[in-house]
């Protein structure tokens, strides 16, 4: 973080100030080099700006999930829950009760803290695999409950439907553009606490219970309190996610928190090399944007269409194989 | 930096590979339109998938065959939504913000039309949706359309043949799919059974996700009603059929059109026998050119159409035949996906509405499909044959 | 009365069968300490080789089902090979990431090979105790056998097929436990368990031996798909639903105890069942799965190891 102001480094920054810019100018070159209404071939640079909002959402969320698998060494396979929380807590306040998206993103960030207080009070004590399966049970029965209380949601399905856009200044944010500067915004506020936390007392108190919690303990660093606030931190930066979501698709249901999403998080962390912020940010830019580079080689091959989360298994496979510590990681 | 160097490099190279057909469309326009398709094609509702795929692809072959539209050539890009919003969103972005795609034929799960409702709105392209039947859809946005009824209707529809023709069942009870087709389906048959005075003794939900139904089976069981209303999709419904019947379960079933397809005689097996369902279409009512149709299709692909592919099929004629009226080749694409929009939009009386093999389709404001009727089949020696007695109004 | 009995079968079913798949991946995690997510895809592949085997080749069932146990060994040995071993040191969830990778893998490519629709199993390939069958409508005195169920005390009927799950499940459990306390295999593979390194500075090939826990937990998994495509469905995602709801039971039995995964199977199966039967208002079968897995979380938090697992040191 504390880098040199290099030439790449600008390059670097440079490169994600603009990209929408770039990202517009791909389209109008396009536009300039077909001919009437016969176009080139390649996908609009809308669409990749889109990819890039996504992307973005799962670096948010993989650097939150990031705080509890990479920071206190625990495995959470139910992140999608404080995801969902986020996003309904958002998606409700501003359908049913007018509220808008900048008064509800503190409340959801609040809410999520609390649910991720909630869960880490009985399972403080769990260690390793039983503590997974208790956050799958807990995001689980976040999606059952969704999906049932009708009278909560107002809807079928967890459906909360037509959520206004975030607006600023009387400007709606509908351009993907708003969307990729909406995301970079939170997203530098998420990598500056998490990197203040990282390198204060917090972040060394967590590195000590991973690495031996009867030896952090004995040194007399405070277990349950330390504990209790890597999951809260990182169940409010899920929350985020989620109230980030709720205007950005303006229509989600239970469907769109399966267990599936909280695999493809915990990926992106451990890909990118766990415990590493930047680490985060490669695994989420790598597993967000796969799938998506994926579509479009195969769509111009139709026979192997259905082949892509094959090919997606098989990437995931030889990545770990060739780097089992993750793209990037600090040598101890 | 001598790597950006390399990366930008190629970067160019590739693009300059991508530009290359493109020049050449340059010296000899050979001109087409594309018109996008977006279903899961893969994912847990796949079987609907492959069956919309066929029917586009038959359609798309027929026009093509008979000198396109207006001489150019349809093609067709599919988009593989996965049933999922997630996916759907991505597959909308792609399809709206590309320049060459003029109409998208989608999608089919309802969450998948509501997450690319804003997407279609923004960018002004029109989707046309064979299979969403969830109430909402078509509301709030000019751009979206639908072929076929909605839940509501269909769960009233139901509600009032029971009544009406099935007179001998008395006690109905209800095993749903816990999901918004399911769901929306038993909210709308409710509601009209109990103003028409149906008695309802049983109400139990099951997760698509589950093959085995034992346990809500028993409960429902001990009820003793006369007659099980399936609300959900064929892969489940096939399942509950066997293993109601596997656990002495006598009743009559009765399904909608989620359980329309091949797939459920498959799977129930015996236990099918006598189900009755629902249906937006059916073969043997459709007329010639549905007969035609079908013949076709199974010479293409070794299995009759179902409900879907013959719904695709049309919406697929739908949008070539508002193309081949509206399009300019002169025009920006902008208006000329507006175009095509007006037209559907102007489809709003039975006099100017689309004459499909699966009968008239008209909209009204909203983009709802109005006045299509609902056909009942049932299940007789392993087929799917036309019920004796129709509703038709 | 008679609702409860056949709600009891019910859950002995559905228990058994979650108690047959759980197994396999107690036995993997027992040893080198990995959730392995791929194994309901073997369990998936298993029922797909059997129906291949009987449709495509016409093979007789009690041939197609050794074979597919075989077949399923080798690509369960095929996994630890290529995909496991090499992480062998290196961190836990890099091996974890793996096992997603080989999941999601394997689950597409049955796709692309069998496609994704549904498929029953051939009921006519069956030996007539496993075909499915329509109970008489009117009741049977107890005990009676009819031509695929038995009738039971309180007017319900026990498919000859289910009581066959149960047995099996009870059977192979009782088998395993022998094999791994009384045989020498048995004995490495506890070696293993309780300290790798230490195991192979005693002399015993660690790797075959895994690899040999792989084939048995595999070949189990393959007896589990096929007992389950005969008596439900088969298709790509089984794997999956049924997996997850296995690994549940198997950490809640203690992961890495044969007879936990067993009982812990049980629990899950009888916690669904009894769940949607009898808690009324819709909300049982709403909250089917959601209620094993409240019956779950409960327990582990009661007992943090499990019912079965050993109270470890608390360390990760």
């Amino acid at each position: 973080m504390r880098d040199k102001l290099t030439s790449k480094n600008i390059i670097f920054g440079l490169l994600i100030g603009f990209f929408p810019i770039f990202m517009y100018a791909v389209d109008y070159i396009t536009l300039l080099l077909s001919y009437r209404d016969i176009y080139l071939p390649t996908p609009s640079g809308d669409y990749i700006l889109y990819i890039a909002v996504q992307v973005g959402l799962y670096t948010l969320l993989a650097i939150g999930l990031n705080i509890v698998c990479g920071f206190t060494g625990l495995l959470d396979l139910g992140y999608v829950g404080f995801y969902l929380v986020g996003g309904y807590t958002a998606g409700l306040l501003m359908v049913r009760l007018g509220f808008s998206y900048w008064m509800v993103l503190p409340l959801a960030v609040l809410n999520g803290a609390l649910w991720g207080l909630l869960r880490g009070a009985p399972t403080l004590r769990l260690t390793g695999d039983y503590f997974a399966i208790v956050t799958f049970g807990f995001a689980e029965l976040l999606f059952r409950i969704v999906k049932n209380e009708i009278w909560l949601i107002g809807d079928i399905n967890g459906f909360v439907k037509n959520i206004p856009r975030a607006s600023i200044f009387g400007i709606e944010l509908n351009q993907n553009w708003h969307h990729y500067y909406h995301i970079l915004v939170l997203l530098a506020l998420v990598i500056f606490v998490t990197y203040r936390l990282q390198h204060s007392r917090v972040g060394r108190a967590w590195v000590a219970i991973r690495e031996d919690e009867q030896a952090a303990a004995s040194m007399g660093i405070n277990i349950s309190r330390y504990k209790s606030l890597a999951f809260a931190v990182s169940a409010a930066i899920g929350a985020l996610g989620g109230a980030f979501l709720a205007p950005f698709w303006s229509s989600i249901s239970a469907r769109s928190f399966e267990f599936w999403e909280s695999i493809l998080i915990l990926c992106m962390v451990i890909l990118g090399g766990k415990g590493s912020i930047k680490g985060a940010v490669v695994g989420a830019i790598i597993i967000g944007s796969l799938s998506e580079v994926l579509r479009e080689i195969l769509s111009n091959f139709p026979q192997f269409g259905g082949a892509r989360y094959l090919i997606f298994g098989i990437i995931l496979v030889l990545l770990m194989r060739y780097r089992p510590e993750g793209l990037i990681f600090k040598r101890a | 930096m001598r790597n950006w160097l390399i990366g930008l490099l190629v970067v160019g190279l590739v693009s300059l590979w991508g530009c290359q057909p493109a020049s050449k469309d340059k010296q000899e326009p050979q001109r087409e339109v594309r018109v996008a398709v977006a279903g899961p094609f893969t994912g847990n509702a796949a079987a609907f998938g492959e069956m919309i795929k066929r029917g586009a692809e038959r359609k798309a072959k027929e026009i093509n065959e008979s000198g396109g539209i207006n001489g150019m050539k349809l093609t067709l890009v599919f988009g593989d939504d996965t049933g999922t919003e997630k996916e759907a969103n991505l597959v909308a972005t792609r399809f709206a913000t590309d320049r060459r795609i003029l109409s998208v034929v989608g999608h089919f799960n309802s969450a998948c039309s509501l997450a690319g409702k804003e997407i279609y709105k923004a960018n002004g392209i029109v989707a046309l949706s064979p299979g969403s039947t969830n109430v909402s859809v078509c509301e709030g946005s000019d751009w979206t359309f639908r072929n076929l009824y909605r839940d509501d209707f269909q769960g009233e529809f139901i509600a009032n043949y029971i009544q009406n023709s099935l007179k001998e069942f008395q006690a109905v009870a209800i095993l749903f799919d816990n999901d918004d087709y399911g769901r929306g389906l038993r909210d709308g048959f409710s509601a009209a059974a109990e103003k028409i005075g149906l008695n309802i003794v049983a109400s139990e939900a099951y997760d698509r996700d589950n093959t085995d139904f034992k346990a809500q089976l028993t409960s429902i069981k001990a009820k003793n009603p006369d007659l099980i209303f399936i609300s959900g999709l064929y892969s489940q419904a096939g399942l509950i059929a066997k293993q109601a019947r596997e656990s002495g379960i006598t009743a009559q079933f009765f399904g909608a059109d989620g359980v329309d397809s091949p797939d459920f005689l498959t799977i129930a097996g015996a236990a099918a026998e006598g189900t009755y369902l629902t249906t937006p279409f059916t073969f043997d009512l459709g007329g010639e050119e549905a007969q035609r149709v079908a013949s076709e299709f199974e010479k293409d692909y070794g299995v009759l159409p179902d409900t879907w592919a013959a719904l695709t099929y049309d919406a697929m004629g739908m949008i070539a035949d508002a193309i081949g009226k509206t399009y300019n080749a002169d025009a920006t694409l902008a208006e000329n996906r507006k175009a095509i929009r007006d037209h559907l939009a102007s489809l709003d009386t039975p006099e100017e509405g689309y004459k499909g093999i699966t009968g008239l389709t008209y909209f009204d404001i909203n983009g709802d499909t109005v006045n299509k009727p609902a056909y009942v089949k049932i299940v007789k020696d392993g087929e799917f044959t036309t019920a004796p007695v129709q509703m038709v109004n | 009365m008679e609702q409860f009995s056949e709600q009891l079968i019910n859950a002995l079913v559905l228990g058994g069968i979650y108690a047959l798949i759980a197994v396999g991946y107690t036995m993997v995690y027992g040893i080198i300490q990995l959730i392995n997510f791929a194994h309901g895809e073997i369990f998936m592949f298993g029922a797909y080789f059997a129906f291949t085997l009987v449709t495509v080749f016409n093979m007789p069932f009690w041939v197609a089902l050794p074979l597919s146990m075989l077949l399923c060994a080798m690509i369960g040995m095929l996994m630890d090979l290529v995909a496991y071993r090499p992480l062998r040191n290196a961190a836990r969830l890099s091996a974890l990431i793996t096992a997603i990778g080989v999941s999601i893998g394997l689950q597409n490519l049955a796709r692309i090979i069998w496609g994704a629709r549904q498929r029953p199993f051939p009921q006519e390939s069956l030996p007539a105790f496993l075909r499915q069958g329509f109970p008489p409508t009117e009741s049977l005195p107890a005990f009676t056998l009819t031509e695929t169920a038995i009738a039971l005390p309180g007017g319900a009927y026990l498919p000859y097929r289910d009581l066959f799950i149960i047995l099996l499940a009870l059977g192979l459990m009782i088998a395993l436990n022998r094999l791994v306390t009384l045989t020498r295999i048995g004995k490495a593979m506890r070696a293993c368990a309780q300290n790798r390194v230490a195991a192979n500075l005693m002399g015993i090939n660690t790797n075959k031996v895994i690899v040999i826990t792989f084939a048995i937990g595999s070949a189990l998994g393959a007896v589990a798909g096929i007992m389950v495509g005969i008596r439900e469905i088969i298709e790509p995602t089984m794997g999956y639903y049924k997996g997850v709801a296995a690994f549940a039971a198997a950490v809640l039995g203690g992961i890495g105890n044969i007879t936990g995964a067993m009982l812990g199977g049980l629990l899950i199966g009888f916690a669904e069942v009894f769940g949607a039967g009898y808690i009324p208002y819709g909300y049982g079968s709403g909250y089917r799965v959601a209620i094993a897995y409240i019956v779950m979380i409960a327990v582990i938090l009661v007992r943090p190891s499990g019912l079965f697992g050993k109270s470890t040191a608390t360390r990760a």
